[in-house]
């Protein structure tokens, strides 16, 4: 719960053949992270070839699904072996033929919709035609002298198309918009008709097929125009009637898919990074935690029986930073998991901070808003979003809990100071005890994590940092030399002892960073005096930012008082009505000030000093349900 | 901010490679243009000089253009950072034709993705979603429910129409710079006339050159040619790209081109020495606007053409280099403007 799990370098060798089951039993085992670990002897990466098969067939797998949505779910059966790469490739290649038949069908779909909007246009238009009672035959003859075309186009590309024909002589009239088309009549010259030719493709002209009885008898308009429907009409069943016997002919098939694609994504998986080959041979190499390697060997004795050779390696110290961190973490302090990760992941051999997060978090809130009647409607609140939040509201079912905890020792209730006695002070008669106690408790949180910081350093063999260094035992030398140096200002005793104690932290922090500096004597002196001095200022600094804890616990009674001031300038109603606005102001906004704040001191003044977070998160090959494929 | 912005450009403009540069490059022994590169500040194209693969170089070359553009447009908001923004999405609109390309030859997600190359922050599409898919209808389909739909509506119609590459890749160019003059056209009133006249010599110059090629290359006729043309108001008016589409021989066009415009080609008529007469011409505006006191975002523009054309010019030398070609016909291809030449 304090560190990431110890792991081991795995490099599993086993026949190429067999690196889809084997990577199918790391995924059911759960505990294998794959890494590029791999002999530099193995140069191939055969197993590439199986992702972009399997991605492939993944994309088109989705499509389908989302072509034939609410199919039903499936279970993954308990032996299923993974396809190899050939069965793969047939898979793919049936999904890449039902594919084609569907889109194909639904690509019909889409243009007979379109078609049907034609229609309506065309409809309208021979109807205006017909008012004007004019003889279309003589106009589209296409031995006239005319070239005439009756067509659609982009409504944006009208007026370049209007400039572009007048060059060959052709003239563009409009008339008739829907949508973003534009309908439209283009004439000019016949000798010219080739010149237009290309341009109309270019500008994405549609031309709009007028049958040849409509041009001499435009009342045959109504006779056609019911054929046209009838029959578009019929593509359109008939490409649903497609869809629909499509989903009827695949279905079994394509569940079937679904779980040999679940059953090849280990390899497909870690192909990203962890597989290598070399002829027939394979290897699958990443992270498994030390707890968990019996199970794995275990598992690949029943699977393989001795048909693969197991290397199995300690991290070197150098290697660290590869390692990828594990930590498991009791349900109770899951919720705050994300709250830390937010800031990043521990590096192996670090100490995770989640615990000391959760309780320090969890002290500030509760001293910034105590107050037994808002943490109880942070309490509720939590309680009535536990269906939607999940367990994410164990963070806000705490912080209520505790504020209500603080309420107590304020005796203060919804801002009322006389319901209840104060079982240890009131922040608004006692600001100076409070302000103390704030300041006193961050010296104490500093100090914390300085030492810490100390021990990561140690733990990463960086002795020198660790020991000399303004974040490590130097500095908290230093800094416990200085907190003492100020107490004994404010008449508490050991004056001389704090600052003798406070200056040789600070003359072994020069030292270090005097040695560490590569540059010339003036900029070695320049460099060394700022850091040190930086030192001193930065903690500092960073103690007088938890008399934030002291001042937002006044602030919180002060707004309670603001709004009991308001309030008692109002009638009886009023009064109420402003009293219930102000708590409700008071939890929304100060609350949401509060809970960032107290996150603001947990990663600038906590984290930033001993927690690197630029680990790599342990993500084990998984076998995933086949509906998430 | 301006003030920022300014300072910024000025620190970057001296990164710009000066003739001397390119004189050390080109006479350098093999083993010491990585280390010409690095003290020349391109120690990522200096990383990758000894795999030889242009599609590497190019890689890289675009990495660093928009790593220098992120930088720029920080101080940025609005309108110029809208605008400086999609003058980097022409390198997604090349992925797109890539991909488009692809997948009319059939190829697989594989092969394309690593001819891809990655916008980094400026990335606003799945490439490796998009390389998934089966066919040209689809991918089309996919890119209109994406960040270029009105760059690609047009040329999906246009394809559609007459199922030929050229129509596509032409459609999608005149739609990605009618998009930049647009954006330009909002700033034009703040960032001032230096910033137009940058406009002015980028849409001119394009409008120039695919006139050229589409009128006297490819053999089309003036109407389409003028469809393809970027309408923008520039020197170039619509009325003029109307008249030169319709001409019918280079030496007409280069005759009716606006005086001050035909002064720059020095009498040229042949099609490439017109290219590299308009390429230089873009570079002295821009060097123009970059070592004057126009505002921020002007200066800024100029130096990111400034330098991508040095950038251009690197690249022509190491692949001259990596495919064994004399000094002076490497040098000879190359642009060099304020200097007077290699």
């Amino acid at each position: 719960m304090f560190r990431p799990e110890p792991m081991l370098k795995l490099r599993l060798l086993m026949l190429g053949s067999e690196a889809q089951d084997a990577a199918l039993l790391l995924a059911r085992a759960g505990s294998f992270c794959p890494a590029a670990l791999a002999p530099v002897e193995l140069q191939e990466s055969s197993a590439s070839d199986y992702r972009e098969i399997w991605l492939e067939a993944r994309a088109r797998l989705d499509k389908l699904l989302e072509h034939f949505n609410n199919l039903p779910e499936v279970d993954l059966p308990a032996g299923a072996e993974a396809p190899n790469r050939a069965d793969l490739e047939e898979l793919n290649d049936w999904l890449k033929e039902v594919w084609t038949d569907c889109h194909t069908a639904h690509e019909a779909e889409l243009r007979a919709d379109e078609e049907h909007r034609h229609l309506e246009t065309v409809e309208a238009t021979l109807n205006r035609l017909a008012h004007l009672d004019v003889d279309l035959g003589p106009l589209l003859r296409p031995d006239g002298l005319l070239n005439i075309n009756i067509g659609s186009l982009p409504s944006g590309s009208v007026e370049r198309m209007r400039d572009a024909l007048g060059i060959t002589g052709h003239l563009l009239s409009v008339f008739d918009h829907d949508l973003d088309q534009s309908y439209a009549v283009i004439a000019g010259p016949h000798q010219r008709a080739d010149e237009v030719r290309g341009l109309l493709a270019q500008a994405g002209w549609r031309e709009l097929t007028i049958p040849p009885e409509l041009r001499s008898h435009p009342d045959a308009t109504r006779e056609w125009l019911i054929q046209e429907r009838a029959r578009i009409d019929a593509t359109i069943a008939t490409q649903c009637y497609l869809m629909g016997s499509c989903r009827q002919h695949y279905l079994d098939r394509l569940l079937e898919a679904r779980v040999r694609l679940a059953l090849a994504r280990p390899l497909a998986e870690a192909a990203l990074t962890g597989v290598r080959s070399q002829g027939a041979l394979a290897a699958l190499t990443g992270w498994v935690p030390r707890s968990e390697l019996a199970d794995v060997r275990a598992r690949l004795d029943a699977v393989f029986h001795g048909r693969y050779w197991l290397s199995v390696e300690e991290p070197a110290a150098m290697e660290a930073r590869a390692v990828p961190s594990l930590v498991r973490y009791p349900r109770w302090l899951q919720p705050f998991v994300p709250l830390v990760k937010s800031y990043g992941v521990p590096r192996y051999g670090e100490l995770d901070p989640t615990l000391p997060f959760a309780l320090f978090y969890l002290l500030l809130f509760g001293a910034m808003f105590g107050d037994v009647g808002h943490g109880a409607v942070i309490l509720v609140l939590s309680l009535g979003l536990y269906r939607r939040m999940g367990r994410t509201v164990w963070v806000g079912l705490s912080a209520g809990l505790v504020s209500m905890l603080f309420g107590v020792f304020y005796g203060s209730v919804f801002g009322y100071e006389d319901l209840l006695p104060a079982l240890w002070l009131s922040p608004m008669h006692h600001p100076g005890q409070v302000l103390t106690l704030a300041v006193t408790f961050g010296a104490a949180f500093i100090a914390l994590t300085l030492l810490v910081n100390t021990r990561n350093k140690l733990a990463a063999g960086q002795i020198a940092e660790a020991c000399f260094d303004s974040t490590g035992l130097a500095g908290l030398v230093f800094y416990l030399g200085a907190v003492g140096g100020a107490a004994s200002l404010a008449g508490y005793a050991y004056g001389k002892p704090s600052a003798v104690l406070a200056l040789i932290g600070l003359t072994t922090v020069a030292a270090y960073k005097w040695n560490e500096t590569r540059a010339g004597f003036g900029e070695r002196l320049l460099v060394t005096s700022i850091e040190t001095l930086e030192t001193g200022i930065k903690l500092f600094a960073n103690t007088l930012s938890f008399m934030r804890v002291a001042a937002f616990s006044l602030n919180h009674a002060a707004l309670a008082l603001a709004v009991f001031t308001l309030a008692a300038g109002m009638g009886h109603a009023g009064h109420w009505l402003t009293i219930v606005l102000g708590n409700v102001i008071i939890i929304v906004l100060e609350g949401g000030i509060v809970a960032i704040q107290a996150l603001r001191l947990m990663y600038y003044e906590g984290f930033s000093r001993f927690f690197s977070g630029d680990g790599t998160e342990f993500v084990p090959l998984r076998l995933t349900n086949p509906g998430t494929v | 901010m301006s003030a920022y912005l300014n300072t910024r450009v000025s620190l970057h403009s001296s990164r710009l490679w000066q003739t001397t540069d390119f004189q050390s490059l080109l006479g350098a022994a093999d083993e010491s243009v990585p280390q010409v590169l690095t003290e020349r500040g391109l120690g990522t194209l200096a990383a990758g000089y000894t795999d030889n693969d242009p599609r590497s170089l190019e890689a890289r070359i675009i990495a660093l253009l928009l790593e220098e553009t992120l930088i720029l447009i920080r101080p940025l908001v609005g309108n110029e950072r809208a605008f400086i923004t999609y003058w980097t999405q022409r390198f997604e609109i090349s992925n797109v034709k890539t991909l488009l390309r692809g997948k009319l030859a059939g190829e697989l997600a594989a092969t394309l993705l690593p001819r891809l190359t990655p916008m980094g922050a400026f990335a606003r599409l799945d490439l490796h979603e998009l390389a998934l898919v089966e066919d040209i209808a689809e991918l089309l389909r996919k890119l209109e429910a994406g960040p270029y739909a009105d760059i690609v509506r047009l040329a999906r119609r246009a394809f559609e129409a007459s199922h030929d590459l050229f129509t596509l890749d032409a459609a999608l160019d005149r739609s990605y710079f009618e998009g930049l003059a647009h954006r330009a056209r909002a700033l034009e009133a703040t960032a001032g006339a230096a910033f137009r006249r940058l406009m002015a010599s980028l849409i001119d110059r394009t409008n120039l050159i695919w006139l050229l090629r589409y009128r006297f290359n490819y053999g089309l006729p003036p109407a389409q040619v003028y469809y393809l043309m970027v309408i923008a108001h520039y020197g170039l008016s619509p009325d003029r790209l109307r008249q030169l589409s319709a001409l019918e021989s280079v030496e007409e066009v280069v005759a009716a081109l606006p005086s001050q415009l035909r002064g720059s080609l020095h009498g040229s008529t042949d099609i490439p020495g017109l290219f590299a007469h308009l390429e230089t011409m873009a570079a002295d505006t821009a060097y123009g606007v970059l070592h004057s006191g126009a505002p921020a975002i002007a200066r800024a523009f100029a130096y990111l053409i400034l330098r991508e054309l040095d950038l251009r010019d690197v690249r022509a030398v190491l692949r001259g280099r990596h495919l064994g070609l004399q000094r002076d016909a490497i040098g000879m291809a190359l642009r060099r403007t304020h200097e007077g030449g290699l």
